[in-house]
């Protein structure tokens, strides 16, 4: 078996799965993060409950962290980033980067498991004034608030009495550039929506959408159970501009399916961000040269056939690298990622190029 | 659209492989009997069983429903009693020609749910007492309640829903019951008189006297028989595949007509509640626009045949304001139990009382080979006989003589 | 405060609203008739009076579901009386009833007396004094060719000949005029008591006076011939 380690660039729940399951089938995993802290966006975005089991983000990461951690095939290299590589795998010699130099390490294949980042609400051509209005926060910035489990009015510390979410903010959206639909914000709204309806039950919670996208189950687990037990308001139709109205926000909208006008006084507004390729994996696709897809995510071969495996042999993408996924996406491909990974290098020592 | 000269025919020869649905796994709703024999076993109440001898019938989700053969208590239908008398009039004479046991009360209400679901003027309570009222009527002579109104049999299954499913209700019931001095009684099936057909429709055919083979029929399936409470309706693999109701239409096909089909048949017929009483404009638009135009123009049919009272009223009487402004109307409306009693020979006036009826069935009639003349002539005889104080009322004997 | 800038019966105050709102949710059937909504429009496309009315189910589904106490009040005036209660509407996948919440809604307008509902049910008011006194709802003597014109020449002809063509009918019970079939004594008796004991009359009483005073004078006489008192029948479900 041998002894080149596979390289996985991301120390998100994909890139945890991925680790995980290297050294499970006796592989050596060399694993690069970034920053100081394992869990990737679950934790450096400080989530709270995950989307859809509600189970706290802490714990979960915990649980994967805690799976690779002491394993003498694990070899974990924290604060450090992938700045160069040479040659072709399963001979590939990557350079690391930390605050105390840098370092060549021989890799047999490489995880690309850098994920996604949030779409800033400066960028949108809405006028939600985001950055203009203390009391429009994004599903990140709410998410930190439940975490903390201080859920309240920014600009005056009280309960909100009425809020929303406005949702594909920086999704679907040509003049933006983002025709893509980010997939979990539906769910994650909800999600939300049923915390804010648990802990303040007098509060009206409104979600706008363009169209409720709750596949599977999070359909009559997320979305039916916001509406029918928590008597979330859905309502279809995108609010088209923010203004203030003495200490409240006006929201103003179409009701679509009821054809009539709105203008709703909010304490709150919770723009659903989405995602794009995180800085981290316009980078990655870079230094390893691997083509991009028309959205600007890591592109796979093989089409759905084949979601892990990028243009370049040997290198492989798992998670929101690769374009907009959920959790279950994520891990699903983190081990999708490993099988593949694996077999290459299974391959090239039985069949030396 | 084009007028069809052939009527589509509610069979077709597929043009691609054979399907055939088969329904695998367990029926979606509870079974109700299950539920009433429980209520029954604690004590709450009485359940009426269904008395032999039993004809069995398939129903939606496949479950079998028990429709008794006769010792029925017939609970009248106020439209059909009021405004279409030949429709319970039929219901009576099929009984009668096949020697059944059977019983008309005079102690039997309305279920007051024309009133109910039009004016909204009761509640619930009020309703199921209603109901077990008639239902313990029915016990104490001696009778298997056998409902003519369609809406009474929908809204008597939404009772049996509301009363399964809360015991405060059941309390209330109870406490009515007892200031009646009656006993909560609830019949192990509501069953519906044109299920009673259905069931029978063979042994009609048997004794068929009239040739049905040259006559084109359309269907409409009444909303309060297979919408309101959907699983206990009859549905038979052998007739649109097990898809749609086979009410009605199993009786069309085993009389050797052609029931045929049109693309408005799901619709509902107009009839409203309080539509037909005091928005006839709407009942009158959507009659004739969305069903009986649309028949006329898909199949023209003989004659429509459905099997509840206000649809019957509905589809009938509103064609003669549109006829009036030339539209493409024009159908004879009947009950299944007024085609099934003509079918065996029934009198057109003295038993079916056809002259009730708003469009001109007398083209029907005679190619159904009737002589309408005649027998009016015969039924005005009654009448005259009946007016000048020789006769007190038209007997069964009178209405059968020939 | 509506959500709708172009909302009506604003000057109504939200707490009598709210009171019908509550009134409709704490109505036995409620949680039977109600789910959640996403407004695939099965039952607006399944519904005769979508077809010739301002008039949607799904409306009622989707503003019940959110709870909308401003908009369910509109609901409650301008569009409870359009429906056809035929059930059409049924087929929903989240398996609501939109037809059932209508039911409820009419309840509640009616119990509260809603001009609307009076307005709504003027014409209508001596059907309730058909079925409530007599036990049938329509009697043949409502077939006069100035109630029904629209229904053509028969309609003439079956009031001409009332008498002697219902005497032209076999079954014995149908021999009647004023009544769908001849229903016994005993049985409106029954009836009667029916009503009292779940207080149908005083919801006449909110509606239409004019017919409470008649209805309750026909019943106490029949009552009272039977050694029965009228007011030994309380209301049961205000206990």
């Amino acid at each position: 078996m041998s002894n080149k380690p596979i390289l996985v660039i991301g120390g998100g729940p994909a890139g945890l799965e991925a680790t995980r399951g290297i050294a499970d089938l006796g592989y050596n995993a060399i694993l690069v993060d970034k920053s100081d802290v394992l869990g990737g966006n679950p934790i450096s975005a400080n989530y709270a409950a995950l989307t859809p089991d509600m189970r706290s983000a802490e714990e979960a990461m915990a649980e994967m962290v805690d799976a690779i951690t002491d394993n003498p095939l694990v070899d974990i290299r924290m604060n450090t980033t992938v700045v160069g590589s040479e040659g072709d795998a399963p001979n590939l010699k990557v350079t690391l980067q930390n605050e105390s130099g840098e370092e060549v390490v021989d890799a047999g294949s490489v995880i690309v498991s850098t994920g996604f980042q949030h779409f800033d609400p400066g960028k949108e051509t809405q006028m939600y004034g985001y950055y203009e209005h203390d009391d429009v926060i994004t599903i990140v910035d709410a998410e930190k608030m439940l975490k903390d489990d201080n859920f309240v009015v920014p600009s005056s510390g009280k309960k909100p009495e009425q809020i929303c979410f406005i949702q594909c903010v920086g999704s679907r959206d040509r003049q933006i550039g983002n025709q893509w639909c980010s997939k979990v914000c539906c769910g994650i709204a909800s999600k939300q929506a049923i915390e804010i309806r648990d802990i303040l039950p007098e509060t009206r919670v409104f979600i706008f959408y363009i169209d409720m996208r709750m596949y599977g189950f999070w359909e009559d687990e997320i979305y039916w159970k916001a509406q029918e037990e928590k008597n979330v308001n859905y309502i279809r139709g995108i609010v088209t501009e923010i203004t203030k109205r003495g200490d409240k926000l006006l929201v103003k909208g179409e009701d679509t399916t009821m054809g009539r006008p709105m203008e709703i006084p909010m304490d709150m507004v919770v723009l659903s961000v989405g995602m794009e390729p995180s800085e981290g994996t316009t980078q990655m696709a870079d230094t390893f040269k691997l083509p991009l897809e028309s959205h600007g995510f890591i592109g796979t071969t093989g089409g759905a056939l084949n979601t892990v495996q990028t243009k370049v042999p040997g290198v492989f993408v798992a998670g929101a690298a690769a374009g907009p996924a959920d959790l279950e996406d994520s891990i699903s491909m983190g081990g999708a990622a490993v099988m593949k990974a694996c077999a290459f290098l299974r391959k090239s020592e039985l069949q030396p190029a | 659209m084009s007028v069809t000269t052939q009527a589509p025919a509610v069979h077709t020869e597929s043009k691609v492989p054979l399907k055939e649905f088969v329904r695998k796994g367990e029926p979606p709703t509870e079974d109700y009997r299950e539920k009433l024999f429980e209520l029954e076993a604690k004590g709450e109440l009485e359940v009426q069983r269904v008395p032999e001898p039993i004809m069995e019938v398939e129903t939606k989700y496949g479950r079998k429903k028990k429709i008794p053969v006769e010792h029925t208590w017939h609970h009248k239908s106020c439209g059909q009693c009021g405004h279409i008398p030949g429709y319970s009039t039929s219901i009576f004479w099929l009984h009668r020609q096949f020697g059944l046991d059977y019983f008309d009360p005079k102690d039997q209400s309305s279920c007051t749910a024309w009133n109910y679901y039009a004016s909204s003027t009761s509640n619930s309570a009020a309703q199921a007492a209603i109901a077990v009222r008639n239902f313990a009527q029915a016990k104490l002579d001696g009778y298997f309640p056998l409902i003519h109104c369609g809406t009474s049999f929908g809204h008597y299954k939404e009772t049996r829903e509301e009363i399964i499913h809360h015991p405060e209700l059941r309390d209330q019931v109870r406490r009515i019951m007892d200031r009646l001095k009656m006993p909560f009684v609830f019949p192990e099936e509501i069953v519906h008189y044109s299920e009673w057909i259905h069931a029978m429709r063979h042994r009609i055919a048997e004794r068929q006297t009239l040739d049905f083979s040259n006559i084109v029929s359309t269907v409409h399936p009444a909303c309060h028989y297979h919408k309101l409470v959907v699983e206990d309706a009859i549905y038979d693999r052998e007739l649109y595949d097990g898809q749609r109701t086979a009410i009605v239409t199993g009786l069309v096909e085993a009389l050797g007509a052609k029931a045929a089909d049109y693309s408005t048949w799901h619709d509902c017929c107009g009839f409203g509640f309080r539509h037909i009483l005091v928005s006839r404009d709407f009942s009158r638009s959507f009659a004739t626009i969305r069903k009986i135009e649309r028949m006329k123009e898909e199949a023209d049919p003989d004659v429509t045949i459905t099997h509840d009272t206000g649809c019957v009223t509905t589809l009938d009487k509103s064609q003669f304001a549109a006829q009036a402004h030339g539209r493409n109307v024009g159908i004879p409306v009947l009950s299944d139990a007024q085609f099934a009693a003509l079918a065996m020979g029934a009198h057109p006036y003295n038993v079916c009382q056809l002259h009730w009826h708003g469009v001109d069935n007398k083209p029907l009639l005679e190619k159904m080979g009737i002589d309408h003349k005649k027998a009016w002539e015969e039924f005005e005889t009654i009448a005259e006989r009946i007016e000048s104080g020789e006769l007190d009322f038209m007997t069964w004997e009178d209405a059968d003589v020939k | 405060m509506s959500i709708y800038t172009d909302a009506k019966y604003m000057d109504v105050p939200y707490e009598e609203k709210l009171k019908l709102f509550k009134e409709v949710k704490d109505d036995m059937r409620y949680d039977h008739n109600l789910y959640g909504c996403y407004e695939c429009g099965i039952c607006v496309a399944a519904c005769p009076s979508a077809r010739f009315y301002d008039f949607s189910p799904r409306v009622f589904a989707q503003i019940m579901a959110r709870e909308d106490v401003d908009t369910f009040y509109e609901l409650l005036n301008d569009n409870v009386w359009d429906c056809s209660q035929c059930y059409s509407c049924t087929r929903c996948p989240r398996q609501n009833n939109p037809g059932g919440i209508i039911l409820m809604m009419r309840d509640a307008a009616v119990r509260a007396g809603l001009q609307s509902a009076k307005d709504a049910l003027r014409a209508y008011s001596r059907i309730i004094y058909k079925v409530m006194s007599t036990g049938t709802q329509v009697a043949p003597d409502m077939l006069q060719p100035d109630f029904f014109p629209d229904w053509g020449t028969d309609v003439k002809a079956v009031a001409e000949n009332l008498d002697v063509w219902r005497r032209a009918i076999p079954p014995e019970t149908l021999h009647t005029t004023e009544l769908a079939w001849d229903v016994s004594e005993k049985t409106r008796l029954e009836l009667y008591m029916i009503w009292k004991l779940t207080g149908n009359l005083e919801l006449i009483e909110g509606i239409d006076e004019g017919i409470y005073m008649i209805l309750e004078e026909v019943m106490e006489e029949l009552l009272d011939d039977n050694g029965y008192d009228i007011d030994d029948f309380e209301n049961i479900l205000e206990d």
